[in-house]
């Protein structure tokens, strides 16, 4: 970080490890390898379907958005749209403007427990959902 | 006299040596090295410079929790070449984006594997640019001097999103349109905006023609230019601040 910023902005002091390269390099290639063979290997098991051809005159019984709308869709079937989707944009809101919400020097999550554990029933209460989704 | 080595990985090397031309090779290495040390070197200045990007010493708190953000970047180039691939066959048009994709998985050739990892990379990149995104926030990362970088990313996230809604219709079949039906429909109980919302990304009464070549230019147009603007930004900004210092 640059000097003035740090003085502005003082942190932990910082020890420096490895130079980035080679160590840190030689990790993160052998982790992209893995991942890419992960994602083939999803590929050959579990190759993406194609179903039948799009027909606006025919409903299909179960619609279900992608898993990650889960939480959104799951919550939009149980309180009123409107006021459901206000909720949404206001949690975005939130979301977006945490860094001028959340006005704590504390950076370490068991230090400041109270946003820590808010933030985490939270997640919990929309993974919840997403499962809620899934099998409703 | 020596007899002339018949075995099997003389006959190797021999074979490697002649088919793949390694003096060839070498010459051809030592061009660039010389071309990067020597000619763009006096003009450039890269002596220095490159060893010096290269050899930043990593800070010592840094563990697998950080791997989260290079993982999704990662995941963002395997679709930016896979999705590039599959305009070559793909066609935006209601009467033949189905046939384009069953083309594309049964006849061209690797077609089925570039168009498998483009929709399973898709679902990895999300899985990973949401883990990124907790490690950020529950590591209290954003806070100052890191705001705008926070907001950078939230950008992100949303873009990465919005590209996981428009690429689902693409396919064109059952699951595709009637997801799409009912997205659309949520955006369109926005109040005040909704109806304005739903017309713009409809492009019509009903999901059609109109909206398959709209989500089509979003997800392959306008989305990938605004992904590139913004992915710069995070990372000019990560790279002048640093990686935020231990808790």
């Amino acid at each position: 970080m640059a000097e003035r910023i740090k003085q502005e902005f003082p942190e932990k002091k910082e020890e420096q490890g490895n130079p980035f390269y080679p160590y840190h390099l030689l990790k993160e290639v052998s982790w992209a390898f893995l991942m890419i063979g992960f994602v083939l290997a999803l590929v050959a098991f579990f190759p993406p379907e194609l179903g039948s051809k799009a027909d606006p005159l025919n409903t299909p019984a179960h619609i279900k958005p992608e898993w990650y709308f889960l939480s959104v869709y799951q919550f939009l079937k149980i309180v009123p749209r409107t006021v459901g989707i206000l909720l949404q944009v206001i949690g975005v809101l939130i979301l977006v403007l945490i860094p001028f919400i959340d006005r704590i020097k504390e950076r370490n999550p068991l230090r400041r427990p109270v946003f820590t554990a808010v933030s985490a029933i939270i997640l919990l209460i929309m993974i919840v959902f997403a499962i809620w989704g899934h099998f409703s | 006299m020596i007899p002339e080595d018949k075995g099997l990985w003389s006959r190797f090397t021999r074979w490697a040596h002649q088919s793949l031309n390694l003096t060839e090779i070498a010459d051809w290495f030592f061009t660039f090295t010389g071309l990067l040390y020597g000619e763009l070197d006096r003009r450039l200045d890269l002596r220095e410079a490159i060893p010096k990007a290269l050899k930043k010493p990593v800070p010592k708190h840094i563990n697998w929790l950080f791997c989260f953000g290079g993982t999704t970047f990662l995941f963002f180039l395997i679709q930016l070449v896979t999705g590039i691939l599959l305009t070559l066959y793909y066609r935006p048009a209601p009467e033949a984006a189905y046939e384009s994709v069953r083309h594309i998985t049964n006849d061209v050739a690797f077609g089925w594997l570039v168009r498998g990892v483009h929709r399973w990379s898709a679902t990895l990149m999300i899985i990973f640019v949401m883990l990124h995104m907790l490690r950020v926030f529950f590591m209290g990362a954003y806070k100052p001097p890191r705001e705008l970088n926070w907001l950078v990313g939230t950008g992100l996230f949303m873009i990465t999103l919005v590209f996981g809604f428009t690429g689902y219709l693409l396919p064109w079949d059952q699951l595709a349109y009637w997801a799409t039906t009912v997205g659309t429909e949520m955006a369109g109980a926005v109040p005040v905006l909704g109806k304005f919302l739903l017309l713009i990304m409809r492009g019509g009464a009903d999901v059609g023609g109109e909206t398959l070549t709209r989500f089509f230019s979003a997800h392959c147009i306008i989305l990938p230019i605004a992904i590139f603007f913004l992915l710069g930004f995070h990372f000019v900004i990560l790279r002048r601040q640093g990686i935020s210092g231990p808790m």
